[in-house]
């Protein structure tokens, strides 16, 4: 095993004087910063020298400390109009909100080694549609593929029904993506068959979130900035949303914010917030359920709960379940609440339920969860004390680490907790996601939910277990655009050999030269209970597109086409082309529009990206990020809705945007802004607006207060819960490094830090089993439980994984994957992390492929593992790789 | 302390075909190759030199060009380390982002000198966006940082490499050279924060 190493560069050329200068965002996370491309001709060599009037800066270098530094990764060279040329991609130091000033992540900051480089470890982008023939994936012209795809594609909806095409795609890689995408998906082929990177099926991310009536992305950063409490859970936004917490929640805490952070990681972001004052609650995983309880309970035990806010904004029994409620519709919310485990009649009636379960008393939750009841207590006060007759100001932040352990429960609540601290509606009390991936999603067709087989009691009907169906082997087409797919979901390694079974073991493969051979071929795979693969990607991913795929599509992606999307407060901005795709790749709505039109359906006849944009600008409106005004004060302005769009440059507009009298565009701070006040006369021709304005996503515009009873969950947990010489084994994401490594496995940097996947384990449980930092190690298990068939069930509780278990629909598989040991003080004892997903390490196959039953998500936080040392890896006695230092030095 | 023995820019030719690496063409100033061997070493001889490099196409068989080439600078006495005590000194000019440390970490670290290969030295800014980090030294994780803007950490055992934070790069990490009890810096591997060039002052 060669050991990975870097040589930095030691010098940089800059821009000179004239070079363009192109706005974009950021590509990576949630925050997306704004950054600035320069870009000029390689020929002639023009560089920019240190003085100001000899650079694209106007500054003399060395520059001041924040200034506009290049360093060596923020430089590339790409192809331009077929023409070699320079690009330095720097935080844009004119920035106004979100990076302001100019900041920058470790991932953004270096996304300049991003782009397509042949001389750089991007060379094996895909360049070509493929073809796997005689076992080998072969360049074919686009019309080659397509033709076949095509061809394929119906054959399957044909005789197998639309179920039967699958469709697993990102959510998020920018709004003419997706639209397409799920206009495609969703409107044309109508499958239900269909879900996002990120869920086994197409449901809310956080149910808790939903029924309360709080939009996910419903805050702006500076309410963040301007809580004086701040409970964040599950996430440390420095690791994962950089600028998150250097612009906004560290300056809070620099004016005396009391953060507290309620995670079993003391990364960074926390180790700050306790040496300034903060609190850290280290979790025991998937029990955030029983510290929120206890936090609540001696709110209400108290009587520090918002009052006002509570008479103002909380439903009661009229406007929760009778009345002015949701009724008896068919909804995911009152599919769930009609069981009576949720829905209440009220601040009264919840404050009873809760203070009659003993499980969150203080010493009860303080022992499950492991966290001091000193903490607990000492948290209760921070959020909701008064000080005389004032009140602090409390805002909730949560994420994956929490919401995906226990999905229900946690997020029904954390909603209670928000609503009786008063979260939600005014500067600085707020309650939401701080997100992960940025927010690319606009729908081009509605989910057909009855058409899902999936049926839960009382004949109700939720979204298809895309992974599960899979496995009983009643998808015959699997179209996967831009995720893993098989990494990125529980119990990744069944799903792998399910996968091989179905593709590469199925004895149909293709063995010929001939378009219609190869068609027929693929067709009796399919007919023959197998599975066909299409792989949409922009590099080959092992093994979805490595060994399962039969066509692959090269996607061009950021840099690469004129794109639309979102961040974390709903900030839109336009990414801008700034560079030539590799070979013959296009966008994904090019392919997609191409497929369409083969297979027969009609609307998919867009020459660029901006009339993809200009078509869906409708279908956004009502939504967080309505920008269909934009659109409209272009048309007027003889623009397109791009061009409209470039002029707002890295600050953008945030959604939803209005027009108002005088026919200017007004953006939205924050949602459910009880304060704000809205145009008089009303909405206008087609300005929309939604109630989610000024008030929550119900009926009554008010808040459901609902109750998170832990026995539906706990039957999970004392079953997953380590037993013998087992550990907790939780994963996620670590700063440097982005989603799967798509970029930073090519970025030698990033690669010398993370070589590998990495297991944090604390010195105590290391010393036992006499692992030491850098050791090899084996973490696996013999009990990762799995659904067998689409649930089974007739009555509520049958649908529980007690339920599950004792109706032989639950089996237990092994898994094994390996990692480099990192013996750290900044890990709660009893417990492992790795990174979430690597791709050749993936932690995921060791959490179970159980969904949550009430909500349809997976608990990935929560899995179970043992761990032995196995040897050393070369990182261990070497320097160049690898850093073993703890994630905590303040 | 301190005595320098600053080079002067000198002007070499540079014999450049196609296919042959840039390091290979540099020719070493007389009586100072020592310098250049540690550091050549240093990068496993893998052609990237400290010296202003020449991009130069097929055809330009003979191009002049300016090197610029590292002071070796006496910046401490083995015999003055103590362990987890950094010694501070500017490097390798005493203009914007000079200030550096050197230390005797106790363990061995990448790029060590000295008996136990335990003496390193880095310069102090951060190469995020320029924080000081001077005074950050922690002995019990031999670490520099957090940086006060961003809180980006460095590991000093292992070439400065990011432990946790948000910079672009590991942190630049002064090469040395021990004569007897002397200890000379003489090159840096690694571009220091806000300037383009190192010799660039």
């Amino acid at each position: 095993m060669a050991t990975p190493y870097y040589i930095p560069e030691t010098n940089v050329p800059l821009p000179p004087k004239g070079a363009e200068v192109i706005t974009t965002a950021c590509d990576y996370c949630i925050v997306a910063c704004g950054l600035k491309v320069y870009r000029w001709p390689v020929a002639g060599n023009g560089k920019g020298g240190p003085k100001a009037k000899d650079n694209a800066f106007d500054t003399d270098f060395p520059v001041d400390p924040l200034g506009p530094w290049v360093a060596p990764n923020q430089h590339n060279i790409v192809l331009h109009e077929d023409k070699p040329h320079h690009v330095v991609v720097i935080p844009d130091k004119d920035a106004k909100f979100v990076n302001k000033g100019g900041d920058s992540s470790l991932r953004g900051g270096c996304i300049a080694q991003k782009v397509y480089n042949p001389q750089s470890p991007t060379r094996d982008r895909l360049k070509s549609p493929m073809v796997r023939i005689f076992g080998i994936l072969q360049p074919v012209p686009w019309d080659f593929a397509l033709d076949i795809a095509a061809a394929v594609g119906n054959h399957v909806i044909d005789n197998h029904g639309a179920n039967a095409y699958g469709v697993k795609t990102y959510s998020y890689q920018y709004l003419e993506n997706t639209y397409a995408i799920t206009k495609y998906a969703l409107r044309h082929i109508n499958t239900a068959n269909f879900t996002f990177h990120d869920t086994p099926s197409d449901v809310s991310s956080t149910p808790g979130f939903r029924d309360a009536g709080f939009d996910n992305f419903g805050p702006a950063y500076e309410d963040w900035m301007n809580a004086e409490t701040l409970l964040i859970c599950g996430t440390d936004p420095y690791e994962t949303k950089t600028i998150l917490f250097t612009q906004w929640i560290m300056q809070g805490i620099q004016n005396g914010q009391k953060a507290i952070f309620m995670v079993p990681r003391r990364t960074a972001g926390v180790a700050y917030a306790e040496k300034n004052g903060g609190l850290w609650l280290d979790v025991n995983p998937g029990t955030d359920l029983l510290v929120v309880n206890a936090i609540a309970r001696i709110i209400a035990e108290n009587g520090w709960q918002d009052e006002e806010w509570i008479k103002n904004w909380v439903n009661n029994k009229w406007g929760s379940s009778s009345g002015f409620g949701q009724g008896t519709r068919n909804t995911p919310w009152q599919w769930r609440t009609t069981w009576g485990k949720f829905q209440t009649n009220g601040y009264d009636d919840w404050k009873k339920w809760l203070l009659a379960q003993d499980e969150f008393k203080l010493a009860n939750a303080s022992k499950v969860s492991g966290v001091d009841a000193k903490k607990i207590r000492k948290a209760a006060e921070w959020m909701a004390k008064p000080k005389g007759k004032k009140r602090p100001k409390t805002s909730i932040m949560i994420e994956k680490g929490f919401y995906w352990s226990n999905n229900t429960g946690n997020t029904q609540a954390i909603s209670a907790l928000g609503i009786i601290v008063g979260a939600g509606g005014r500067p600085g009390q707020v309650i939401g996601r701080a997100g992960g991936h940025q927010r690319g999603g606009q729908r081009g067709g509605k989910y057909p939910r009855n058409k899902s087989p999936m049926k839960l009691p009382g004949r109700r009907r939720r979204a298809l277990d895309t992974d599960t169906y899979t496995m009983s082997g009643h998808t015959r087409l699997a179209h996967v655009i831009g995720t893993t797919w098989i990494q990125s979901m529980c119990g990744s390694q069944q799903l792998a050999k399910r996968f091989h079974e179905l593709t590469v073991a199925n004895p149909h493969q293709v063995r010929s030269y001939d378009k219609q051979d190869i068609i027929d071929t693929l067709k009796k795979r399919a007919d023959s209970g197998g599975m066909v693969v299409v792989n949409q990607e922009i590099y080959l991913v092992d093994p979805i597109g490595n060994r399962y795929a039969d066509i692959i599509f090269p996607a061009a992606t950021w840099g690469e086409e004129d794109f639309m999307r979102a961040n974390g407060e709903r900030r839109l901005r336009l990414y801008q082309k700034f560079y030539d795709a590799p070979g013959e790749a296009k966008p994904d709505w090019w392919i997609i529009a191409e497929l369409s039109k083969r297979m027969g359906f009609e609307g998919f006849d867009w020459k660029n990206s901006n009339e993809v944009a200009e078509e869906m600008s409708r279908f956004s409106r009502g939504s967080r990020k309505d920008f269909h005004q934009i659109k409209v004060a272009a048309k007027r302005e003889g623009k397109t809705l791009h061009q409209k769009m470039r002029e707002f440059g890295t600050n953008g507009i945030q959604g939803p945007v209005f027009m108002t009298e005088d026919g200017k565009l007004e953006g939205t701070k924050r949602l459910h802004d009880t304060q704000r006040k809205l145009s008089v006369t009303g909405p206008e021709a087609s300005n929309v607006f939604n109630k989610k304005l000024t008030h929550f996503n119900s009926q009554t515009g008010k808040c459901n207060i609902q109750k998170s009873p832990w026995s539906l969950f706990s039957d999970y947990w004392e079953w997953m819960k380590p037993r013998g010489d087992e550990l907790w084994c939780s994963s996620g994401r670590t700063n440097e490094r982005w989603q799967s490594g798509f970029d930073d496995r090519r970025r030698p940097y990033i690669v010398q830090r993370w070589p590998d996947n990495y297991v944090e384990i604390h010195p105590d449980d290391a010393k036992k089993r006499g692992i030491e930092s850098g050791d090899m190690l084996m973490v696996y298990s013999d009990r990762v439980p799995s659904l067998k068939e689409t649930i089974l069930g007739v009555e509520g509780s049958d649908y529980s994984f007690s339920g599950q278990m004792k109706a032989g629909n639950v089996e237990l598989t092994r898994a094994a994957v390996t990692g480099v040991a990192m013996v750290t003080r900044h890990i709660k004892k009893g417990m492992l992390y790795m990174d979430f997903l690597h791709t050749q390490q993936p932690a995921n196959a060791l959490e179970g492929r159980i969904v949550d039953w009430i909500s349809g998500n997976y608990n990935y936080k929560m899995g179970t593992a043992k761990v032995k040392k196995i040897g050393e890896s070369p990182y261990k006695h070497t320097f160049r790789t690898m850093s073993f230092a703890p994630r905590d030095i303040t | 302390m301190n005595k320098e023995t600053k080079t002067k820019p000198i002007a070499i030719e540079l014999d450049q075909s196609p296919g042959q690496s840039k390091g290979d063409v540099v020719k070493e100033e007389k009586g100072h190759g020592k310098c250049l061997m540690s550091r050549r070493d240093f990068l496993f001889a893998s052609g990237v030199t400290t010296v202003a490099m020449i991009s130069a196409g097929p055809g330009m068989a003979k191009v002049p060009a300016m090197v610029a080439t590292y002071p070796r600078k006496l910046v401490a006495k083995l015999s003055q380390l103590k362990t987890d005590k950094p010694i501070d000194f500017q490097y390798p000019d005493k203009g914007a982002y000079s200030e550096s440390m050197i230390v005797k970490l106790g363990v061995e670290g990448g790029g060590g000198i000295g008996p136990k290969k335990d003496i390193v030295a880095f310069n102090y800014t951060c190469t995020h966006q320029g924080g000081d980090m001077s005074g950050s030294y922690k002995g019990d994780t031999k670490s520099l940082g957090a940086c006060n803007l961003h809180l980006s950490t460095y590991d000093l055992t292992r070439h400065g490499i990011l432990i946790s934070g948000q910079a672009y790069q590991s942190l630049p990490q002064v090469l040395l050279e021990i004569d007897g009890d002397n200890i000379y810096a003489v090159a840096i591997f690694g571009l220091i924060y806000g300037r383009v060039d190192n010799l660039e002052a």
